[in-house]
């Protein structure tokens, strides 16, 4: 709920988990810190100021759910599962180990609080498609978030349950674009581009916004808008920097999946806001 | 003569009933819905029917969806549509989370593709899914058969998969018949020359073939095994090691099905001579199914030249 956060809440939450999210990745030795930080703010807006969700109990049926379809992304909403209560942050380290609950893709067996299993791209949409039809059938009230990168936008899947959404009126399922504009192999453009983006959602027949991914008030009066218009899914499609918070990381797609040196990991943490 | 029955209605009706009793079953259709006779379902209970059209991808993970909130879905469509083009979808987002989707297949097997050709029939779907962890296999004889599995499989949870056919499929069992899901059984023992393993419409060939021989004095015990997964291996082992010789008959490629099943058991606990039977790694074309099954390695005779090659196997003469 937005009553009783502020942005400067939220982005203090998110320079934690920024700060969580290059700590995990340098400690643990693996894992993507561009799109982790890509999502970030989204991702901190979510479980900080929008879903209803129990920590405690984490299958609660009525809960609002997030699918990560971006799941390479996953120390982003690992850090604000921890955060949040779902599990110690002690665990964070323990990032891609061998008998650790966090794996290098998101499990919804082993990790409390993830939604739904991720990483291979374009489905998350499907899959939210599901849970959000279930709430109907269910007879149950409860939002589903799905978080897609901008490069997965390119796999078929994602148009399949793009056309579903709107025949089945899902007007409970909000997708985020996290349109950073570069995927794994380079620059969404020069590979395969996507644009024009808004114009083929709106196509599919879905209300579509056009946001800052980084600013807090963008995103949360976003979602109170998609929440306004209840018979149609919504898209909000966030720009965002890749690596967004770290200096060197940032529009720099060498730290697509690239781990940080000490002396990186120090900057970083100075850069966002706390001593090593 | 063979007298037929459509495990499409069969499935259908068994579906409808439990939907019936138990509101939490949803029917997932990929513009399928006319493939297995759905209109019945989608009238009584149009709140639990989804088709999200031409688009199977989305079908599976939908389903996956569905799931995780507690509901019962069957994703029913042809078999190659679930297990090649939605496969992915099938591994990571049905049977990794152990997901409680129930797949449903039509045209498994040449004989059920029959007249389509090769793009309907479906000779693989048992070898791709047996490859993926955690899915329950089933391969039920005919319309009874297909009836009684779906409610088996509907009772247990986690994903599964059962194996129907074109509409016009042989009867093979008695009807009154029971289902005992993981269970192999023996249908015919003439006696302990050879064991012939078997399932699906491949069945009543099996038992014509062990027929002919038993006329012959070879003595065979066929046996159904319709549950590929988990697979009754001691059932089996025990068998073989008293048969010392085993022939597999299915509709299905020679690789990755009931042959490679039985294979595994043979090569690591009961070695003995083996022949399969079934599409020998090749594709088929169009034409009636027995015809087809017959010009494509699934004959009696086929069959019983393969029991008598492994019987000579078996005796140390050169099959």
């Amino acid at each position: 709920m937005m009553s009783g956060h502020n942005v400067s809440y939220l982005e203090h939450m998110a320079r934690q988990i920024r700060r969580d999210i290059i700590t995990m990745i340098y400690e643990a030795g693996d894992g993507h810190p561009g799109p982790s930080l890509s999502c970030a703010d989204l991702v901190t807006a979510l479980y900080f100021a929008v879903m209803e969700v129990d920590p405690a109990n984490p299958h609660w049926p009525r809960r609002d759910r997030l699918i990560l379809s971006k799941g390479h992304a996953c120390p982003a909403v690992y850090a604000a599962l921890a955060r949040k209560g779902y599990f110690d942050p002690a665990e964070l380290p323990r990032l891609r180990t061998l008998g650790g609950m966090l794996q290098g893709h998101p499990d919804m067996l082993k990790t409390p609080g993830i939604d739904f299993t991720s990483g291979s791209l374009g489905n998350g949409i499907s899959i939210g498609l599901g849970i959000a039809l279930a709430a109907r059938i269910n007879g149950l009230e409860y939002y589903t978030y799905v978080i897609t990168g901008d490069g997965e936008l390119q796999e078929g899947i994602i148009w399949e349950a793009a056309m579903a959404a709107k025949h089945y009126q899902v007007g409970n399922l909000i997708v985020f674009v996290d349109y950073n504009g570069i995927q794994s192999g380079g620059r969404i453009a020069e590979i395969s581009g996507l644009e024009p983006v808004i114009p083929k959602f709106e196509a599919f027949g879905w209300h579509c916004q056009e946001i800052d991914g980084h600013n807090f008030t963008e995103i949360l009066s976003a979602v109170a808008n998609a929440k306004a218009t209840p018979a149609i899914p919504s898209v909000i499609v966030a720009h965002t920097v890749k690596g967004k918070g770290i200096s060197f990381i940032e529009n720099n797609n060498a730290w697509h999946k690239r781990v940080p040196d000490k002396a990186e990991w120090e900057q970083a943490l100075q850069e966002l806001g706390a001593e090593p | 003569m063979i007298k037929y029955a459509s495990t499409r209605a069969a499935f259908i009706d068994s579906l409808t009933e439990l939907a019936g009793s138990n509101p939490k079953t949803v029917l997932v259709c990929a513009d399928s819905a006319k493939v297995i006779w759905a209109d019945g379902f989608k009238e009584r209970f149009p709140e639990r029917f989804i088709d999200v059209g031409i688009a199977e991808q989305n079908a599976v993970a939908c389903a996956a969806g569905l799931a995780s909130c507690g509901l019962i879905p069957f994703v029913a469509t042809y078999a190659g549509f679930i297990t090649m083009r939605a496969c992915e979808q099938v591994r990571t987002f049905v049977a990794y989370p152990n997901l409680n989707v129930k797949m449903v297949g039509a045209n498994g097997g040449i004989g059920a593709g029959e007249r389509e050709g090769v793009t309907h029939q479906f000779f693989e779907d048992l070898g791709i899914l047996r490859a993926i962890p955690g899915i329950t296999i089933v391969v039920p004889a005919d319309a009874s058969q297909v009836g009684k599995a779906v409610k088996a499989v509907a009772n247990i949870p986690g994903p599964a998969y059962v194996r129907i056919g074109s509409g016009r499929d042989p009867v093979a069992l008695d009807a009154d018949l029971p289902f005992e899901l993981g269970k192999t059984r023996v249908l015919k023992a003439f006696g302990d020359d050879v064991a012939i393993f078997t399932n699906g419409h491949a069945i009543p060939r099996a038992l014509a073939g062990a027929e002919e021989l038993s006329k012959a004095g070879i003595k065979a015990t066929v046996v159904e095994v319709h549950t590929l997964k988990p697979l009754e291996t001691e059932a089996i082992a025990e068998i073989l090691a008293k048969t010392g010789a085993a022939v597999t008959v299915e509709d299905h490629s020679i690789i990755g099905g009931l042959g490679s099943a039985i294979a595994e058991v043979i090569a690591e606990q009961v070695p003995v001579p083996l022949a399969r039977i079934g599409l020998r790694d090749r594709f088929p074309e169009s034409g009636p199914a027995e015809q087809l099954m017959d010009a494509y390695g699934l004959s009696v005779g086929d069959i019983t030249a393969a029991c008598r090659q492994v019987l000579a196997r078996k005796e140390g003469r050169h099959g």
